[in-house]
């Protein structure tokens, strides 16, 4: 098994008596794409700014690559992208004028590398104009280019995908994990737009009023937090009970919604099913992201 | 190592802000260009020795008796200008340096945190001591420049329309060659120093200006109220105020290079 990329033990941190977080573990493998998710306030930004050494934690121990963010903060930065949620760019200069600022900061040797990203990200007709006049997607998709100019071992992204519209979202996202299948880069994608980050992440960190409540891959939380699985078949098949092999189900027109155990059972009742009737279509409702976030949410409020 | 590419994009960012272009253009124009232009033309205008009365005859020779033994020699008129020109005209010349460097330095560090790219600063692998002195030199070259400009248009103006009174060129004296050389450069990177300071720690503009109003006008005021009775008392004294400020610059900048506290700065942001 691969030995962890970021280690996060038992971090604190708090404002003005305000905690914001509170014993967080977090660990990520090198290469991972990691969904840090959680509502607004949860303390992803801070998080996220902790990681980066720019912020100091009052406890708790933090490893990136072997390195501590206070004491070895330009080596984690060196290697570290981040976009930020403001996306922190000079608006008076134009886009080429900023990707070629922060090369140079970054010291970037590669003299194509800014007319390669702006290509990438399709901002190359737009290269001369200020950043200042820029719509909200194109300074995402320039701020993504600017904290991969230096190409990182490591990505942080606060919301990367705010502001950009349907196109720009697939854009980004689509460019993401074939970045991370290329490059191997370790992400972390801060977001709550779930749907989104679903078929792009390998595995997802709950963090709820500062604390990371669970991590892990999608297929381990579900087996955890779902007990009943609903699946909808779109199917000929009308029973005259209210159960139909000691299932319980709901009918929405031609589909049955049925409540089962486990994944196991899905075939047992289709293949019943197609012995007498025509099955169209067969989804499985609550084992997305979204689902599983408010089962996570709802157990650990609970608590 | 200080970052050519942040001395580059402060001077670029400069450039492209209308209030501080305007700054350090009106500036010089109305202490460097205005003022000699009206001295001197008032002079080739107006006939000053009538219009002066024996009270201000007698001030003259009191300053004269004081100078140098060819300005007893001049008539009354030449004298005026003379004073004018070098014991007067130094101190309204050095608020061009001071209000330049004042404006340039307090948008520094202020300027990035009201955009919100201080974060981006300070998530970029440059250390905070590099930081502080890039943005250091950043605001130092703009106010350097735009007094040596200014030096040069006041010398030209104050020469071509001295000559006729004078028959000769009666600028630069050594007094001014040593406040562009000394004394200027000193007081710029004492301005720009507290002023980055200011910057660093406040969160607007409008604090950074309002603290710099209480803090670093009353002590500039009473540099430059003393430099007319300096140029009257000679070159070495300009030399030892250039050498105080100096050694004073010289602590700070120590001071400054020992920064090295990234979260401190981060925190003090607008978020």
């Amino acid at each position: 098994m691969e030995a962890n990329f970021i280690h996060v033990n038992n971090l604190y941190k708090s404002f003005d008596q305000q905690a914001v977080l509170q014993n967080v573990n977090f660990h990520v493998k090198k290469g991972e794409i990691i969904g840090l998710i959680g509502p607004n306030g949860a303390g992803k930004t801070t998080f996220i700014r902790i990681l980066n050494g720019v912020i100091k934690s009052d406890k708790g121990t933090i490893q990136i690559n072997g390195l501590d963010p206070l004491k070895d903060g330009d080596d984690i930065r060196k290697m570290s992208g981040i976009v930020t949620e403001s996306a922190g760019l000079y608006h008076q200069m134009s886009g080429e004028e900023n990707l070629h600022f922060f090369s140079e900061l970054y010291g970037v040797k590669n003299k194509n590398r800014v007319i390669e990203l702006l290509l990438l990200f399709d901002l190359i007709d737009h290269k001369d104009k200020k950043v200042g006049k820029y719509s909200t997607g194109m300074k995402k998709r320039l701020a993504l280019a600017k904290a991969l100019l230096h190409k990182p071992e490591i990505l942080f992204l606060d919301e990367p995908t705010n502001g950009l519209d349907p196109d720009g979202i697939k854009l980004v996202l689509s460019y993401l994990k074939k970045y991370n299948e290329e490059t191997g880069t370790t992400m972390i994608i801060c977001s709550h737009v779930l749907h989104q980050l679903e078929n792009v992440c390998q595995s997802f960190a709950f963090i709820d009023h500062g604390t990371i409540v669970e991590q892990g891959a999608l297929a381990s939380l579900e087996e955890k937090y779902i007990d009943v699985l609903k699946v909808e078949i779109e199917t000929t098949l009308k029973p005259s009970t209210p159960e139909y092999l000691g299932y319980k189900y709901s009918s929405v027109g031609n589909k049955l919604i049925f409540d089962l155990p486990s994944k196991q059972v899905i075939s047992i009742l289709l293949n019943e099913i197609l012995k007498t009737n025509e099955v169209f279509s067969v989804t499985t409702l609550n084992t997305d992201l979204e689902s599983i976030y408010f089962k996570v949410r709802g157990a650990h409020n609970g608590k | 190592m200080v970052s050519k590419a942040i001395i580059r994009k402060d001077i670029i960012d400069i450039t492209r802000s209308k209030t501080l272009l305007t700054t350090l253009i009106v500036i010089p124009i109305v202490f460097s260009v205005f003022f000699p232009l009206l001295i001197m033309g008032s002079a080739l205008l107006f006939d000053i020795e009538k219009v002066t009365g024996s009270d201000l005859n007698m001030m003259l020779d009191k300053f004269v008796s004081v100078m140098d033994s060819s300005v007893a020699a001049y008539s009354v008129e030449q004298q005026i200008v003379y004073i004018f020109i070098n014991y007067l005209l130094p101190t309204f010349f050095l608020l061009v340096p001071i209000i330049t460097a004042m404006t340039v330095a307090a948008n520094s560090f202020v300027g990035e945190k009201e955009r919100r790219t201080l974060e981006s600063l300070l998530l970029s692998p440059i250390s905070i001591k590099d930081l502080y002195l890039s943005k250091i030199i950043a605001s130092i070259i703009p106010p350097l420049f735009v007094s040596i400009i200014s030096f040069v248009i006041s010398g030209v103006i104050i020469n071509a329309l001295g000559y006729p009174i004078f028959s000769t060129l009666i600028f630069p004296s050594t007094n001014w060659i040593v406040l562009i050389c000394c004394l200027s450069p000193m007081i710029i990177l004492l301005v720009v120093l507290v002023n980055i300071l200011i910057s660093s720690k406040v969160k607007t503009y409008q604090e950074a200006q309002n603290i710099a109003g209480v803090v670093v006008l009353p002590i500039v005021a009473l540099i430059i109220g003393q430099i007319s009775g300096l140029f009257l008392l000679g070159v070495e004294l300009i030399l030892i105020l250039s050498g105080v400020l100096l050694v004073i610059n010289f602590v700070i900048l120590y001071r400054i290079s020992k920064f090295n506290d990234r979260p401190d700065l981060f925190e003090k942001q607008i978020h």
